[in-house]
């Protein structure tokens, strides 16, 4: 076999910067009370998420994170600064951005189906596809078999499931999610982030996502920014470099992990 | 055996009006159960329990239809606009609590002694119900659900289809009850005040002749029919609300 020459590309793919999905210039938010004054929500906040890249946002309950998903969404306007999603100014709720609140907020009168299928009307998924991608959907959420019940008649977690579902039908380029296990317990809370991240390893979408857990924080991100108390400024920024698929059990005893998170309580703390 | 225990009830009741009549009181002031069968007999082949029953039931019906359809109609626009609601709420309730049934001379004078003065009448009476059943059903649905159909660029005949109306359904199945008496009256008292036919009109003919037993026939027939609507509606709320069972 003399002669075959062997090329081996020496430039790392990880310089190349990848599109800009979303980002945030100098954005305060504030709310207008009943009495006439004015309370600052959101102080300054500079941000960006790039395509396919996990960002989460972590801090205090009631420190205004959710606010900033909410502008991003086009649901609030801010006072001062300057949001893009796609390079395009938000102004209403922007194309192909999906959100996913705490609470499931499924329709109660549709079945399990017929809430994902919300999605795949708005998202403008032609007609004839639709039975096949709910069959796909339900499989994907570990659904099947449950797709003609009703919310009521389901847990917590299968709720969630199902409002990820609907998102996920929507075909969004970037996901919005705003404590979306946060009203779960533990496990079901860490089996609901493993698959979300086995999703986003498959689909790759932008996801911006707002927990106050530190832990659930550092499994699920490339980048974790911490925010202060109200009014909310971003206090400290961590790449996470923990390598991928990332298994909550075994991150549990990596010592890198626990030092970033240690290191965030120490953030969060001062 | 709640349902034995019901039809016992309403039979002893019945037996007690037969046996007291004439005993402990003046059957001419009270009739009696087995009078008035005779009564709703005679009617039945003579045509005038269809006649009456027929028009009663067409103005109750088309009153509590186009009342409903109407309030709600008039709620959802209102819904849309609070400042619009805020403005004209002094009004409505006004309107709301003023005793519709005296509307019923001017009723008669406007819209004339047949079918249409009794529609506005039993229109009149439930109008309201909707409306405000279906501006407090809307303010019950969840801020969050609306934000989320925003987020994903819903426009606003899907969000009525999907969401606001959907959630309104209870109410307005609530206000169906309510309406079903509410009609009736409306429907009768349009009948006590001038018409040609109806069972209102029959029980008044009925009082001023003396003839209690007509009077108490017609009754009788109204009772049912309110009684028959109620189960229609239960028979309809089902389907329409499986999605709340566990």
């Amino acid at each position: 076999m003399a002669g075959e020459v062997t090329v081996m590309n020496a430039t790392p793919l990880t310089a190349i910067t990848r599109p800009r999905r979303v980002s945030l210039e100098g954005v305060h938010i504030a709310f207008d009370l009943p009495d006439g004054s004015r309370l600052p929500v959101v102080d300054g906040v500079t941000l960006s998420v790039d395509e396919a890249e996990f960002v989460v946002l972590v801090g205090p309950s009631g420190s205004g994170k959710s606010t900033i998903l909410r502008a991003i969404a086009g649901l609030i306007a801010p006072v001062q600064g300057r949001i893009t999603v796609d390079g395009a100014a938000v102004a209403g709720p922007p194309p192909q951005v999906g959100f996913m609140f705490q609470k499931d907020t499924l329709l109660p009168w549709l079945t399990v189906r017929g809430n994902i299928q919300v999605g795949l009307e708005l998202g403008g998924v032609p007609r004839a596809g639709w039975a096949a991608r709910l069959d796909e959907l339900l499989a994907l959420l570990r659904l099947s078999g449950f797709g003609d019940r009703y919310p009521a008649q389901l847990s917590g977690g299968m709720r969630q499931r199902v409002s990820l579902g609907r998102m996920l039908a929507y075909q969004p380029k970037l996901m919005l999610m705003d404590e979306p296990f946060g009203a779960l317990d533990a496990q079901t809370k860490i089996a609901l982030g493993r698959e979300l991240l086995r999703i986003w390893d498959s689909e790759r979408r932008s996801i911006l996502f707002v927990t106050h857990d530190i832990e659930e924080a550092v499994a699920l991100a490339d980048r974790v920014l911490v925010f202060s108390p109200r009014p909310a400024r971003i206090i400290a920024e961590h790449r996470i470099g923990l390598p991928r698929p990332r298994l909550v059990r075994e991150l549990r005893s990596d010592p890198a992990f626990a030092s970033i998170c240690q290191a965030i309580w120490t953030e969060l703390e001062a | 055996m709640i349902q034995l225990w019901r039809v016992l009830l309403i039979a002893g009741l019945l037996l007690a009006w037969e046996l007291a009549a004439g005993r402990l009181f003046n059957e001419f002031w009270s009739s009696k159960p087995s009078l008035i069968a005779a009564r709703l007999w005679t009617m039945l082949w003579s045509g005038e329990l269809a006649r009456h029953t027929g028009a009663t039931v067409s103005e109750a019906g088309l009153g509590l239809l186009c009342g409903g359809l109407l309030g709600v109609l008039i709620g959802v626009v209102l819904a849309r606009r609070p400042r619009v609601s805020q403005v004209i709420d002094p009004v409505v309730m006004g309107l709301y609590g003023l005793p519709r049934v005296a509307l019923a001379p001017l009723f008669v004078l406007w819209f004339g002694i047949g079918l249409l003065s009794k529609v506005m009448m039993a229109l009149s009476m439930v109008l309201f119900i909707f409306l405000l059943n279906t501006l407090e059903g809307i303010r019950t649905i969840d801020a969050d659900q609306i934000d989320l159909l925003r987020t994903m660029r819903a426009g606003r005949w899907y969000t009525l289809r999907r969401l606001i109306l959907p959630a309104i359904v209870p109410w307005i199945i609530a206000s169906v009850r309510i309406g079903i008496g509410l009609s009736l009256v409306g429907a009768v008292v349009g009948e006590l005040i001038g018409a040609n036919r109806g069972l209102g009109w029959y029980v008044e003919k009925s009082g001023g002749q003396l003839d209690t037993t007509g009077a108490f026939a017609g009754l009788a027939v109204l009772l049912v029919l309110a009684v028959v609507a109620n189960q229609l509606v239960v028979l309809i709320e089902q389907p329409l609300t499986k999605w709340r069972a566990k």
